[in-house]
């Protein structure tokens, strides 16, 4: 698959190391493309400058080989925007609102936008003004999706859904993505990007850190087995003595982190026999194990 | 150039204060055109001052309202996320701006017109003095020759307060610097005002208020100086106008 979105030695400092700095990545067509970060790490800056809201000091980014500052408009035909704050314009109710953007957007069949009413369960008759975060947050959702577009450049966009809502806005994406479309979220709930996302970036204080590929860090990552002993003398005896890496031990609290990452459990069950054990937890590769271990790599 | 959707958003967001304010100058126009008491009053206090402080009140609020208030709040972002230029955005804005204005100064002129056919009132009366040796009646050329006059000082005015909502992106500066340059204008135009009624020294003020561009004793003398003083607001407006796009065009937006 072509490159659809391709960032190129991107640079925007806004001074006292705020900003992006050197940001370089590139998305394929039918890609869903996580962003992760802390905030203030330079999430939503990375996505202005897709939408051309802001022009980048240095470097380049482009949609559909199109420069994202001077073809932003042809480029909105084909993408749909959730932006991190939820603001609406001042037109009274949901409806009207969506009414106005389907007119800004060109769009005139209304069905899918009833069947995403109905799917997230807003009124839209209620104003504006007075719907709740999430109500509004589902709005905005809805105003992005409704046009189908190939491009959607979500920014946070669970932000204030409740889980159930959450699980709704997860098929959303995924059947989005069957249909072909390219999808860049950025997002620090990491259920929905474990769920949806075909790579992840990590970035930390506008650098990006690393981009990993869902497959293959599943794969590759060790498990790691928390297991704790019945006493101090044992938990100190196995720690001393295994073969396999400690991540982690804590001989008061009786227990250790063991990483497993070469299909050796069975060894690792026979080493165990030897002493008494209370229980054996199994902690799977996550993003957010992964995460963690990354910005702890940085500091 | 023109969106026609964004054009029906920014009515559904002022009309109330358009409505009010258009509805407040008609019943004001009425009252000084009708009333004998108010009829020599009505250029030097209603078209002397009201059509310059009720619009003034309006394109302030209005103006800040159709860009920098937007990218302040950030529902920018929503029109700028569908396939719509910022020249577009800036322009149909402009479009609004201007065209709530004339219809408002149309509105008054229809009140105007209608209440000067059934009870017309002489020039003399009309010019402040029933005893000035004057001739004739206060006529619907003149009356429609004010208004035009008025509104293209207020669209100059309004140019103004809608650059200053094109360059920044916050609207504390936008309505602050709008409010002082609204503020000024009409302050200065009372002052004049004063000025011209026989109060040496305030005269000067003439020349610190835009208004002053807007000569209404030159229609009522059927003389044509009030045409060429018009180039002003024009070039002003035009000018104003193509700063705020030009800025809105280029810069960074915080969506």
């Amino acid at each position: 698959m072509p490159d659809i979105i391709k960032v190129k030695d991107m640079t925007k400092d806004y001074g006292g190391g705020n900003g992006i700095f050197n940001m370089d990545f590139s998305v394929k067509q039918g890609e869903v493309f996580g962003i992760v970060g802390t905030n203030g790490s330079g999430k939503t800056t990375t996505l202005r400058h897709l939408m051309g809201f802001i022009s980048p000091d240095s470097g380049s980014c482009s949609i559909m080989g199109m420069d994202c500052r001077e073809k932003s408009a042809e480029i909105m035909k084909k993408v749909g925007y959730v932006p991190g704050e939820i603001d609406f314009p001042d037109v009274g109710s949901g409806i009207s609102f969506l009414k106005i953007q389907a007119g800004l957007m060109g769009l005139r069949d209304f069905s899918r936008t009833d069947r995403l009413i109905d799917m997230f369960k807003i009124d839209v008759s209620a104003p504006l003004k007075r719907m709740s975060k999430g109500m509004k947050q589902k709005t905005a959702l809805v105003c992005a999706f409704m046009g189908s577009p190939d491009i959607y450049l979500l920014d946070e966009p669970s932000t204030g859904l409740d889980p159930l809502m959450r699980d709704t806005l997860i098929e959303l994406i995924l059947e989005e993505k069957k249909r072909g479309a390219t999808v860049v979220m950025s997002s620090h709930i990491f259920k929905e990007i474990d769920d949806t996302c075909d790579r992840v970036m990590f970035i930390e204080n506008g650098r990006r850190l690393d981009i990993v590929d869902k497959a293959k860090y599943e794969a590759e990552t060790p498990g790691i087995y928390r297991i704790g002993f019945m006493s101090q003398e044992d938990c100190e005896r196995f720690v001393d003595s295994t073969s396999f890496r400690i991540s982690r031990s804590n001989i008061q609290c009786r227990h250790a982190d063991l990483v497993e990452d070469s299909g050796r459990v069975s060894e690792m069950m026979s080493e165990l026999s030897d002493f008494r054990i209370r229980y054996m937890k199994y902690r799977p590769a996550t993003l957010e194990t992964l995460c963690s271990s990354e910005l702890s790599s940085v500091k | 150039m023109f969106s026609l959707p964004l054009f029906k958003q920014s009515i559904r967001s002022n009309w109330v204060l358009w409505s009010s304010i258009t509805g407040v100058m008609s019943v004001l126009c009425a009252q000084f055109a009708g009333l004998e008491m108010t009829q020599s009053l009505l250029f030097t206090i209603f078209y002397g001052m009201m059509t310059v402080i009720l619009p003034g009140i309006y394109v302030l609020v209005t103006s800040n309202k159709l860009i920098s208030g937007q990218v302040d709040r950030g529902s920018m972002a929503y029109i700028l996320s569908t396939p719509i230029k910022r020249t577009t955005v800036v322009f149909t804005q402009m479009v609004f701006l201007i065209g709530s204005l004339a219809a408002m100064f149309g509105i008054m002129t229809l009140v105007h017109l209608g209440i000067n056919a059934a009870s017309p009132i002489t020039l003399a009366t009309a010019m402040g003095n029933g005893e000035l040796p004057v001739q004739g009646d206060l006529t619907s050329k003149m009356i429609l020759e004010v208004n035009l006059s008025s509104l293209l000082v207020c669209i100059a005015l309004a140019a103004v307060c809608f650059m200053f909502s094109g360059i920044f992106s916050s609207s504390k500066y936008s309505i602050g610097l709008s409010g002082t340059w609204v503020g000024v204008s009409i302050l200065a135009n009372m002052l004049a005002m004063f000025g011209r009624l026989g109060v040496k020294g305030l005269d000067n003020f003439k020349y610190m208020t835009i208004c002053s561009f807007y000569d209404q004793n030159s229609v009522l003398n059927s003389g044509n100086e009030w045409i060429q003083k018009l180039i002003w607001p024009v070039l002003i407006a035009a000018a104003a106008f193509t700063v705020g796009t030009v800025v809105f065009k280029k810069k960074d937006l915080p969506l």
